[in-house]
């Protein structure tokens, strides 16, 4: 039996996996809201069609499931492309934001309905070959699946941490997300950076399906599952906030472990959502508070 | 370039709309055949299905929805004394408020003489008021909690073991076949899951077994790994029961053996479920179910010519052997077709004829009702073992 201590160890290493899993789905809806100040409620649908497209790709297409992890990603960033062109830009342009809100609902129902159609309500068993091969430490054990979510999540965040920071795209994006008029001016072309936001973030929505596809239960419905928490996350973290995500969702994910360790799964909810009501009357622009036009 | 572009994007979006959209309209064009037809024959036998089609709970319906379509097409071919049976599906997405609206939908427009379904306690309980109002008999296969049958509703009928049945049997056998003395109890909290549970503890105590650990959670719970770590910090298992819907029950499953509690996992627990899981999830579990046993109602390889016709007429139709969800949808539509065999014409004389049958055999075993409505024949209880290679054996157990 193992000591309170390895069992702690073990709840800290299964709250990083969830957490990392948390913090790809939610980078994506915190970078759009970032800089679009929008919404996208069809951000859960993409990550099912990620989920889907590596499983296609690994069971059906004898492919390769690292490889599958870039298709869901080509996937997502050809529907966050699709959803931009055809719902934000238009009704954007007429100058409500909430059109597009009440338009990506509207999506977000139609996608899950087609994946039903297409797909099924039965849950599919997704094994990667990770899912089975188990790393045993000092008492603790992570499957390889889950180091790789770990691994996987680091360097999206690395990566998009650095093109944000350090890239022209990424100032450019940044100077957009401060004021699109004076973006403009300055020569920045808006709607193209809008519409690299839109496939960046779902890019990561889709990987993020295919990483959590192995993991969570895979059905029509699996990234409703996530989503809730994602936008949890998301305000907990400080809308638009890339640290503030990255933080609380790993914080979020540590929050379920430990629920279920100390007290009971069933209570994992309201302590997450505890902690965002918490924030919210606390801290109301999120963990790390920054300028809004830092964010992003 | 843009427009272009977003010409592409419109023509693209508009053809998956348009896919799903034909998708939708198929299944009204074929209702409103069914309905078209119905009519054009003077004697129907109209039968409301409440299953779930959406949600965690949807193979449930899914799998309903073949064998009872199967069942009705055999049906159909010659009719039972002059009617034909007619089936109007609505999806109570295995929930109580879906299931509600979908009922008055069904007890509104359709008028039924008798209605099925649904699996899900939760849903069946709640759906249970509005029929016996509108006084249209309820024929449940799937759902376990006692509450739907114990006071009595004379409206309500099930054919399959309600959760007293189970968790005897299953306490029973864990205590006396596998000598277990420790268990730890994993159920959804759901009116059936928290029922089970309570049932099997109980029952287990008393043949002197220990619960070491009971865990509730939400059917939004994604991740168990969490709670297998919990579960294997308790010390020796011997039986950990299961109550949980498939998706769920597939990742419970493997967390368990990842944190070596279970057979599947090198460790010494065995689990033990009832008839939440369908065939086939042995194969999706892969070794993490090895040594899993279950009840299930349903033995494909019993001998009866009922059993092996149907296995026979499932497998031609749809290309696969019936689970034993397929089975009790099956013997809800045989069930049906016996009453009105015996007279039953309307809701009134469908419910007088079922509260007295007796003697009826269906795919899963055999059907008399007691006082309460509920089938007391227990040869509906089959046991089923998980294998090293994801197979699965029949055991000789009751």
């Amino acid at each position: 039996m193992p000591d309170v201590l390895t069992i702690a160890l073990q709840q800290a290493i299964n709250g990083m996996v969830l957490g990392s899993l948390y913090v790809l789905v939610a980078l994506g809806l915190t970078l759009i809201y970032g800089v679009l100040v929008q919404i996208n409620f069809a951000h859960a649908d993409i990550v099912t069609l990620g989920a889907f497209a590596a499983y296609f790709f690994t069971h059906r297409f004898g492919g390769h499931y690292l490889a599958s992890i870039v298709v869901a990603l080509a996937v997502g960033a050809v529907l966050g492309w699709l959803i931009n062109s055809l719902v934000f830009v238009p009704l954007r342009h007429r100058g409500s934001e909430l059109l597009p809100l009440i338009a990506t609902i509207g999506v977000s129902i139609l996608m899950e309905n087609a994946a039903l159609a297409a797909f099924g309500p039965i849950p599919y068993a997704f094994d990667s070959p990770y899912s089975a091969r188990v790393v045993r430490l000092h008492g603790t054990y992570a499957s390889l699946q889950h180091l790789l979510v770990i691994g996987v999540a680091t360097v999206a965040i690395a990566l998009l941490y650095a093109f944000i920071r350090y890239s022209v795209l990424g100032k450019a994006l940044r100077a957009v997300a401060q004021d699109v008029e004076t973006a403009g001016l300055m020569g920045i072309n808006p709607n193209r950076l809008v519409m690299l936001t839109f496939v960046i973030g779902a890019g990561l929505a889709g990987m993020s399906g295919a990483l959590l596809g192995p993991i969570l239960v895979l059905t029509p419905f699996a990234g409703a599952s996530v989503i809730v928490k994602a936008f949890a996350i998301v305000i907990i973290g400080g809308f638009g906030n890339m640290e503030g995500t990255i933080l609380a969702g790993l914080l979020v994910g540590l929050i379920e472990s430990f629920t279920t360790q100390l007290l009971d799964p069933g209570l994992i909810d309201i302590v997450v959502f505890a902690l965002l009501l918490v924030t919210l009357a606390v801290r109301p622009t999120g963990l790390i508070a920054e300028r809004r036009e830092e964010n992003v | 370039m843009d427009s272009t572009l977003r010409r592409l994007a419109l023509v693209t979006l508009t053809c998956l709309g348009l896919l799903a959209g034909a998708h939708g309209l198929l299944a009204v064009a074929q209702g409103l055949l069914a309905v078209a037809q119905g009519e054009a024959q003077e004697k129907v036998i109209k039968i409301g299905a409440l299953f779930a089609f959406t949600g965690p709970g949807s193979y449930f319906g899914v799998q309903d929805k073949q064998a009872i379509d199967l069942a009705v097409e055999q049906l159909n071919r010659t009719g039972v004394d002059g009617y034909r049976f007619q089936v109007f599906y609505e999806d109570s997405a295995c929930a109580p408020l879906p299931a509600t609206q979908a009922a008055k939908r069904l007890l509104e427009q359709v008028k039924p003489d008798i209605v099925l379904g649904e699996e899900c306690s939760d849903a069946t309980l709640a759906v249970m008021p509005l029929i016996a109002a509108a006084k249209v008999p309820l024929l449940n296969a799937g759902s376990s909690s006692i509450k739907i049958t114990e006071p009595g509703n004379p409206w309500t009928f099930r054919i399959m073991p309600n959760e007293v049945m189970q968790g005897e049997s299953i306490a029973k056998n864990a205590s006396e076949r596998l000598k277990a003395r420790t268990a730890v109890l994993l159920h959804e909290n759901t009116n059936a899951g928290i029922g089970n549970a309570d049932i099997f503890e109980r029952a287990f105590t008393r043949h002197g077994g220990k619960i070491l650990l009971r865990i509730g959670f939400g059917r939004d719970l994604n991740d168990f790994t969490s709670i297998a770590t919990r579960v294997a910090g308790v010390g020796q298992i011997d039986v950990i029961p299961t109550y949980t819907l498939e998706g769920q029950g597939l990742k419970i499953t493997q967390a368990l053996a990842q944190a070596g509690v279970t057979k599947g996992g090198d460790g010494k627990a065995i689990q033990l479920g009832t008839i939440w899981l369908p065939f086939g999830f042995d194969k999706k579990a892969g070794k993490a179910a090895d040594g899993y046993v279950r009840i299930v109602q349903f033995d494909p390889t019993e001998k009866r010519p009922l059993v092996q016709d149907f296995v026979k007429a499932f497998r031609a139709k749809y290309g696969e052997d019936p689970t034993h969800i397929n089975a009790h949808g099956y013997d809800q539509a045989l069930l049906v077709a016996d009453v009105v065999r015996r007279g039953g014409r309307d809701p009134k004389s469908i419910r007088d004829l079922l509260a007295e049958t007796k003697g009826f055999r269906g795919v899963t075993g055999s059907v008399q009702f007691d006082r309460t409505n509920q089938n007391i024949m227990t040869d509906t209880i089959h046991y089923v073992e998980t294998q090293a290679d994801s197979s699965w054996k029949v055991l000789d157990w009751q």
